[in-house]
């Protein structure tokens, strides 16, 4: 087991956004977690990564117990994430932000002597290859159209060596032709570096299309986890969604 | 016009040569008043790319490098006045020792973030300027210390500048090296999202940390350098508004390109030098001019340079992956 | 001297207040235009030794006329308010999507705009002002003898204060105010005109500014350089009480007199440098200031 978390739980004031959330996830799964907006997904990717602090529960990754660590040793440590909002560093290129997260893969960042452009080429071109932005390398971030935007966020994510990556919403805002892009895109990639995936999606195309399991968030507990055939037929899931998602049951 | 402009930006290294041998030759082509201005220019070229180490590339806006710059040129005074130190010691001190003071200084900023962490640097180097004005016994108070025993061989203006020169640019060939390197492309990347860098299990407060240490360590040379240039030092070098002075020399020349305060520093002390001389409210029209660079030129005199000749420029001339800031 | 006479803490408290009462003058204009237009203005010094030297300005012009004084303080501060106006519809506009950096430097412009102007219209000395009659006189507190006006200067922060507070909690414009500063989008979505709210609070704390520039030249000089003096005792207030709290920029000032007072009383020297320390306290703790809210 690559991941496991053990009661998690995180309140924001009165508000509990996490409750008794148990986790264990496979090395090379593919899990998706669904729920409507406001269940809970996006702290529970942000406890995931350190980023906000645990009230009470363990996460264990690897074996190891990482609820404490500073948000910059669990990326050490293996767990990538790409983002809802937008999350890569507009001025710089394509290249270069790729290029970043290489260096801090391989330990170079504090290397005040070498030249940049000099190092971690192939490394850098081969990432931009593999999200299909290798022709693009040289244009600044903010440049970029939104679907290529994406593309980069998975290749900095990428960059970094992670052997459990976290995406959350990755088609958000995209066409269905370029959701169908994408989701070929990752999993292609996760195919090809035996990753293990935790996907926040509202798309239930991609949900369904690509998940090994499923697990539905509402109100910060997991009312309901399962193979997407399983998750299809449950009333409860059905009651909790109709209306509220892109791609109504019926079509899949 | 388009291949005078195409062969002056392929050809930087060469003009780079072109603009050094003039250096080399300022002394003997320019009155001591000039090579004077020049030497006031280099020093100050030096802390404006220092604090842009911090403010162009790591995205750190403080409000206080003039207080590293005091704690280097006092370092320097002090020793060499107070202690008879050799003079090469009491010159290598003054960066240990700002680079000390600021990694202390750093470290208790760093907690905090935009305006806070502006606020707290602003705090810090009025804490500074109060030690450097009231501590009478050693740093001579409101008087300063003046008459420093620099070695005679530096009394000669073209000296003195050489001194300058060379000191300024090995420290700008560092400061460029830095920048150049994957640890300057981290700290672009901390400028550009430093959230996102966490997740690239970059630890953000130690790397705003170093920046902040070796600005302060270089902005300390500067103020060493200019405690030989003029031979005292007095508690206004820690003063906010040198602070302020050193953010505009920055956004003058523009802070997203190496160049920038260098040109900064140029145009501001010909400016201020040009305007004090025409009438005693000089002041007044420096304001103006500052009002007018917020406004207008955002970017500083190179960042409108690049807009303009951009149109220009072939596009294909080799400027590959340094496009974030040169 | 006796450290701990009844009648030594009495004195330093009093003089430690009257300087506070003083500071919160001229702090609570910064206080209200950094917590609404969330602007740095460092200018907010300059403002205020304008209104010392328009106070001067026509109380030496017009010294024969009978209460000169007041008539001063009614014109004074308002023509400092006009001329914030002016700052704020051609300057500021341009540069509040910026970010902070630009507003500091642009005030920065400005401090020596408007510093430069005074020393062009008024010279390079320094100068007095009287104070006014039925305040110029001298009483007597615990041994100590105590400038009537300096009371009257601490009834004036209290005035101040009392009214700028029943401004904002009690009348409409303090509740448009308070909608713009805490819920911008809304208050724009409910049609209240934003730019021109943002130019009336800008220049209410403009007259504030000025109103503590004419009040103060009867207890001290009128000379250039009290602009920078001024700016940072009045950003060490606004950070310790809070950015954009009056009742903080209140307790704030007191805290900077009492601490100032006492400060010099024990460590001459170092009095300065406390109110920094505990201005670096406060951001590295609580940063909001003892009364603001964390964001």
């Amino acid at each position: 087991m690559i991941l496991e978390t053990q009661k998690l739980v995180k309140s924001f004031g009165g508000l509990t956004a996490v409750y008794d959330v148990n986790l264990h996830i496979q090395e090379g799964e593919l899990v998706s977690i669904i729920g409507p907006n406001g269940a809970g997904k996006t702290t529970l990717f942000n406890l995931l990564t350190g980023h906000i602090s645990v009230d009470s529960g363990r996460v264990i990754f690897k074996g190891k117990d990482i609820t404490k660590l500073p948000p910059h040793a669990i990326s050490r440590m293996g767990i990538g994430r790409s983002f809802q909002r937008l999350n890569i560093f507009p001025r710089l290129s394509a290249f270069e932000n790729v290029q970043v997260a290489v260096f801090s893969a391989q330990r170079k960042s504090r290397n005040v002597f070498a030249r940049a452009s000099k190092l971690a080429r192939q490394e850098t071109e081969a990432i931009l290859k593999s999200v299909g932005l290798l022709d693009k390398k040289n244009i600044k971030g903010a440049l970029l159209a939104h679907g290529d935007q994406k593309r980069l966020e998975m290749g900095i994510a990428l960059a970094v060596e992670p052997s459990l990556l976290l995406l959350d919403e990755p088609t958000q805002g995209m066409s269905p032709r370029e959701s169908g892009e994408l989701t070929q895109l990752i999993q292609k990639l996760v195919g090809e570096r035996g990753l293990t995936l935790i996907f926040v999606e509202h798309d239930m195309n991609v949900v369904f299309g690509i998940s090994d399991s499923i697990k539905v968030l509402h109100q910060g507990k997991i009312i309901f986890e399962g193979k997407p055939d399983e998750v299809k037929k449950n009333e409860e899931v059905q009651r909790i969604y109709l209306g509220d998602e892109k791609g109504t049951w019926s079509s899949l | 016009m388009k291949s005078l402009v195409n062969a002056l930006n392929s050809n930087r290294f060469v003009l780079l040569l072109v603009l050094l041998l003039f250096l080399l030759i300022v002394p003997l082509i320019m009155k001591a008043s000039w090579v004077s201005l020049v030497n006031e220019m280099l020093i100050m070229a030096l802390a404006g790319c220092a604090l842009n180490l911090m403010l162009g590339y790591t995205g750190m806006v403080s409000f206080g490098p003039a207080g590293l710059y005091a704690v280097g040129a006092y370092t320097t005074a002090i020793l060499l006045t107070r202690y008879r130190f050799p003079f090469a010691i009491a010159m290598i001190s003054a960066p240990i020792l700002a680079g000390i003071i600021g990694g202390l200084v750093g470290w208790f900023c760093v907690r905090r973030s935009a305006v806070y962490f502006a606020l707290l640097t602003l705090a810090f180097a009025q804490i500074i300027w109060t030690i450097l004005f009231e501590w009478y016994g050693f740093t001579g108070g409101d008087n300063g210390i003046v008459s420093i025993p620099i070695p005679e061989f530096f009394f000669t203006i073209s000296h003195c500048y050489y001194l300058t020169l060379i000191i300024v640019g090995i420290s700008l060939l560092l400061l460029w090296t830095i920048v150049q390197s994957p640890f300057g492309k981290t700290l672009q990347a901390i400028r550009e999202n430093p959230g996102r860098t966490e997740f690239i299990a970059i630890h953000l407060k130690r790397y705003q940390l170093a920046a902040f240490v070796l600005s302060s360590a270089f902005l300390g040379i500067a103020g060493s350098l200019f405690c030989v240039f003029s031979g005292s030092v007095f508690p206004d070098y820690a003063h906010w508004v040198k602070s302020t002075d050193m953010l505009v020399i920055c956004l003058l020349g523009g802070f997203y390109n190496f160049g920038g305060p260098i040109v900064g520093s140029v145009v501001y002390i010909l400016l201020s030098k040009m305007i004090s001389k025409q009438t005693m409210f000089w002041m007044f029209f420096l304001g103006v001019i500052i009002v007018f660079l917020v406004l207008f030129m955002r970017n500083g005199i190179v960042g409108f340079l690049s807009e303009k000749l951009a149109p220009v420029l072939d596009k294909t001339s080799g400027s590959g992956p340094d496009e974030g800031t040169r | 001297m006796n450290l701990v006479t009844f009648e030594a803490i009495a004195g330093q408290t009093l003089s430690g207040i009257s300087v506070g009462m003083v500071l919160f003058l001229i702090a609570a204009g910064l206080s209200i235009i950094f917590g609404t237009l969330k602007v740095l203005n460092l200018a907010h010094g300059s403002i205020y030794m304008l209104g010392g030297f328009l106070c001067y300005g026509f109380t030496s012009t017009f010294a024969s006329v009978p209460g000169v004084f007041w008539w001063t303080l009614l014109a004074a501060p308002m023509i400092v308010g006009l001329v914030g106006g002016l700052i704020e519809i051609f300057l500021l506009r341009r540069i509040y999507a910026q970010e902070m950096l630009y507003q500091y430097i642009l005030t920065f412009g400005l401090i020596l705009i408007i510093g430069e102007t005074c020393k062009f219209i008024w010279g390079v000395g320094y100068h007095t002002v009287g104070a006014p009659w039925p305040f110029n006189g001298k009483v007597s507190l615990w041994g100590l003898s105590f400038p009537v006006y300096n009371l009257f200067l601490i009834g004036c922060g209290f005035a101040v204060f009392i009214g700028l507070v029943a401004l904002m909690r009690y009348t409409g414009l303090g509740r448009i105010i308070r909608a713009v500063t805490y819920h911008r989008e809304m208050a724009n979505a409910l049609g209240i005109n934003v730019p021109k709210v943002y130019t009336g609070v800008f220049m209410l704390g403009c007259w504030l500014g000025g109103l503590a520039g004419t009040l103060m030249p009867p207890m001290s000089v009128v000379a250039l350089g009290s602009d920078m003096a001024v700016i940072i005792e009045c950003f060490i207030i606004v950070v310790i009480g809070g950015l954009g709290s009056l009742p903080g920029a209140f307790i704030g000032a007191i805290i900077l007199g009492l601490l100032t007072a006492f400060g010099i009383y024990i460590i001459p020297k170092l009095a300065v440098a406390f109110a920094f320390m505990l201005m670096i306290v406060i951001l590295i703790i609580r940063p909001w200031g003892l009364m603001g809210k964390p964001e």
